[in-house]
């Protein structure tokens, strides 16, 4: 066995092992699982009663089909006075009294209640009428049936060309929310695994450094060697972590609810082309070996692991705008300061995924972003594996600038 | 010969740690690299161990440059104690023999054979951490020579032993010694120091001041400790031609003389008349002349 392999199974095993892995990969199990089992757990909490209201059809049209209960809202339909009902309101047998009636050939509805409803409430209940208003205005049209399920259900066909051949494709509307749905599960992934392995690499390489026995190992591992297992190292327990926790998800999707919640994915996944989840892949992967090449000689810097979350901080705060800027993003892709930030090594990762997704971009830009990721990851890569090499046995005090500075003085 | 160093200088821009160092350890020999902090001991042992480039000179191991060895014959023990705090003893062990080329029955043995040796078979599945600071100095010495190097360099490996645990160490050195094994270290005790070493090297503010057999030192100050347990007073022994120094041990004087020549004067003139219970011409211990050497204490 390579004296890489052996420095990347001890880290391996030491870091799957160690208690902290396996409580944040319970934390983000139980996380996910709160979520998407969120409406049956608030219902083990809130009893909630189904709203009672009463809805008095002043009407020809029939309003029985509309107003259909649920587990939510349960409608009557009373032959009694207003002021009995509203005495009801009154004494909270009844949530709401709607009146519908007509007025100037449009139909009219006065919702009355004693306890004001909730919004989520009030906007069903609108929703409803909307709709109940629209079939009385095609009743006064005096159409048959037919034609007003028709004129109900018809979609406008609706076709994008674009004439400029150096753009791609355009994408439609669908395409580009499941792009933005898929960038923004991207970003969140790079961000919470950026935040996790940047601080595991540079504790690690810190502690290993502050503890001394660093110093053992390099006497018979290459600075670089050492360099490598770690970043490697580190990589492995990410994947495994992001293999167990999207093993869990997937499980959960596929075999709860009747796999309802997987058909959505399918359906989300659809729309999604090949060549976009090449890309995702490729920038999560590069952002994360960027980081954590960064994490890696960041670690070396500090003469102690207490140290360790001092130099870090730039890279976290790097990421926090990446991260930032990316939820900027979901309100609007295509925004100059989310084309800036698709450019930059550090951020690309989250926020180009999303312009890819999202927007009509043009094939080039992803490419150049992706190359200059690359790059960025190999000079990274050889600055940081020289910088290690003096780095890593040099001891100071003081804030990043001056780590560095004192590294190149007494190696230089 | 063995490791031979020439002319080594380590320059950090305008600061020289090391200036032209000069020394050579034959094989199976044990070597001392003595001064007090900061004289260059750790610069040299990196650059020895190829962790630092020297600015100048050369350092060779049987003619080759010591960066062209198999890194596995090389052993080390750096001054500060370190190990992975979170691993178990025998797991610690069995990483860093594996790490040196070492594999199955051969480091079972090894290990069994050290962890018998320096009394840690009931720590042997525990942390490291959990461990007595000695006991952590035990398992970082274990790893630095489980994988049975050619040469061994031991960076202060006495502090932080207590009596016991030293002559444990102490031994474990003189093993190694008969097994063939180079060994250079450094300690500030210059009692195990002169008890261990062949030969020695001091150093001051990265400066040999010394290089050679420590009788050949002890020959440069001559006999020159004289130890007397008499009824002449203090007083009288201090106005005696060549005497430098008198100081009083418990029942006895200690003087130290300008030569040895001085001795038998000395002797004569005590013993005229008066009671000697003690006469003793000794050379002066290796502390002794270290603190001539280097002017003032070690720390």
């Amino acid at each position: 066995m390579s004296k890489l392999s052996i420095l990347v199974k001890q880290l391996y095993k030491e870091k799957v092992k160690g208690k902290s892995f396996i409580l944040m990969t319970l934390l983000y199990i139980a996380v996910i699982t709160v979520v998407m089992f969120w409406s049956d757990i608030k219902a083990l909490f809130v009893n909630e009663e189904a709203l009672q209201i009463a809805l008095v059809n002043e009407t020809p049209v029939e309003l029985e089909p509309i107003f259909a209960s649920n587990d939510d809202i349960t409608f009557s339909y009373p032959t009694e006075s207003k002021e009995s009902l509203y005495e009801q309101l009154k004494d909270e047998k009844l949530d709401a009294v709607i009146i519908v009636s007509e007025e100037n050939k449009r139909l009219k509805a006065e919702i009355a209640t004693y306890t004001p409803l909730k919004l989520n409430d009030q906007s069903t209940i609108s929703s409803l009428i909307q709709y109940a208003g629209s079939i009385y205005g095609i009743q006064q049209l005096n159409l048959t049936a037919e034609e007003a399920e028709k004129i109900l259900n018809s979609e406008p066909i609706i076709t994008t060309t674009n004439i400029n051949e150096q753009t791609g494709d355009t994408k439609s509307e669908d395409q580009k929310q499941s792009g933005m749905w898929v960038s923004y599960g991207a970003g969140i992934v790079i961000y919470f695994f950026v935040m996790t392995f940047l601080s595991i690499i540079t504790t690690d390489v810190a502690s290993e450094k502050g503890s001394r026995a660093l110093e053992m190992l390099l006497v018979s591992v290459k600075p670089g060697t050492h360099f490598q297992s770690k970043i490697i190292g580190t990589m492995l327990v990410a994947l495994t972590q992001f293999g167990v926790i999207f093993g869990f998800l997937f499980v959960l999707l596929r075999f709860t609810d009747g796999g309802s919640k997987w058909k959505m994915v399918e359906s989300v996944l659809s729309d999604i082309s090949y060549s976009y989840v090449f890309y995702v892949i490729a920038f999560l992967f590069l952002t994360i070996v960027l980081y954590l090449i960064i994490g890696a000689l960041f670690g070396s810097l500090v003469s102690k692991v207490e140290e360790a979350s001092q130099v870090m901080t730039p890279a976290i705060m790097i990421t926090l705008i990446g991260f930032y800027v990316m939820i900027s993003g979901v309100a609007n892709p295509d925004t100059l300061l989310i084309k800036v930030f698709s450019y930059i090594p550090l951020t690309s990762g989250m926020v180009m995924p999303m312009r890819i997704g999202a927007t009509d971009i043009s094939t080039v830009e992803p490419i150049i972003s992706l190359v200059l990721l690359i790059v960025t990851c190999v000079a990274a890569y050889i600055l940081s594996l020289s910088f290690y090499k003096r780095s890593v046995l040099t001891y100071s005090t003081g804030g990043i600038i001056e780590k560095i500075k004192t590294v190149l003085k007494v190696t230089t | 010969m063995t490791l031979a160093l020439k002319h080594v200088v380590k320059k950090y821009k305008d600061f020289t740690a090391v200036n032209d160092l000069n020394f050579t350890i034959d094989k199976g020999e044990i070597f001392g690299l003595i001064g007090q902090n900061g004289a260059g001991k750790t610069t040299t042992f990196r650059m020895i161990l190829d962790l630092q480039e020297q600015t100048e000179g050369s350092i060779t191991w049987d003619g080759s440059p010591i960066k062209k060895i198999n890194r596995d014959w090389l052993g080390y023990l750096p001054e500060e104690r370190g190990i992975f705090p979170q691993m178990k003893v025998e797991d610690q062990l069995i990483f860093f023999g594996k790490l040196r080329g070492m594999n199955g029955n051969e480091l079972k043995k090894e290990i069994d054979f050290w962890i018998n040796r320096f009394e840690l078979e009931e720590k042997r599945h525990d942390k490291a951490e959990t461990l007595s600071k000695g006991n952590q100095q035990k398992v970082q010495l274990i790893a630095s020579f489980i994988h049975k190097p050619k040469f061994l360099i031991l960076d202060e490996p006495f502090s932080g032993l207590d009596p016991v645990n030293r002559d444990l160490l102490k031994n474990a050195i003189l093993l190694l010694k008969e097994k063939g094994v180079t060994i250079l270290f450094s300690s500030h005790q210059m009692d195990n120091v002169e008890e261990l070493c062949d030969h020695l090297c001091i150093l001051k503010r990265g400066v040999s001041l010394f290089s050679g057999s420590l009788l050949d030192l002890k020959k440069q100050y001559g006999k020159t400790k004289l130890s007397i347990r008499t009824t002449v007073p203090k007083s009288e022994l201090e106005k005696m031609a060549g005497v430098k120094e008198v100081k009083v041990m418990r029942d006895e004087y200690v003087l130290t003389l300008m030569n040895e020549s001085f001795a038998k004067p000395i002797f004569e003139l005590i013993s005229n008349g008066q009671y000697i219970e003690k006469f003793s011409l000794d050379y002066l211990s290796l502390d002794e002349i270290f603190k001539d050497k280097v002017g003032g204490n070690d720390e």
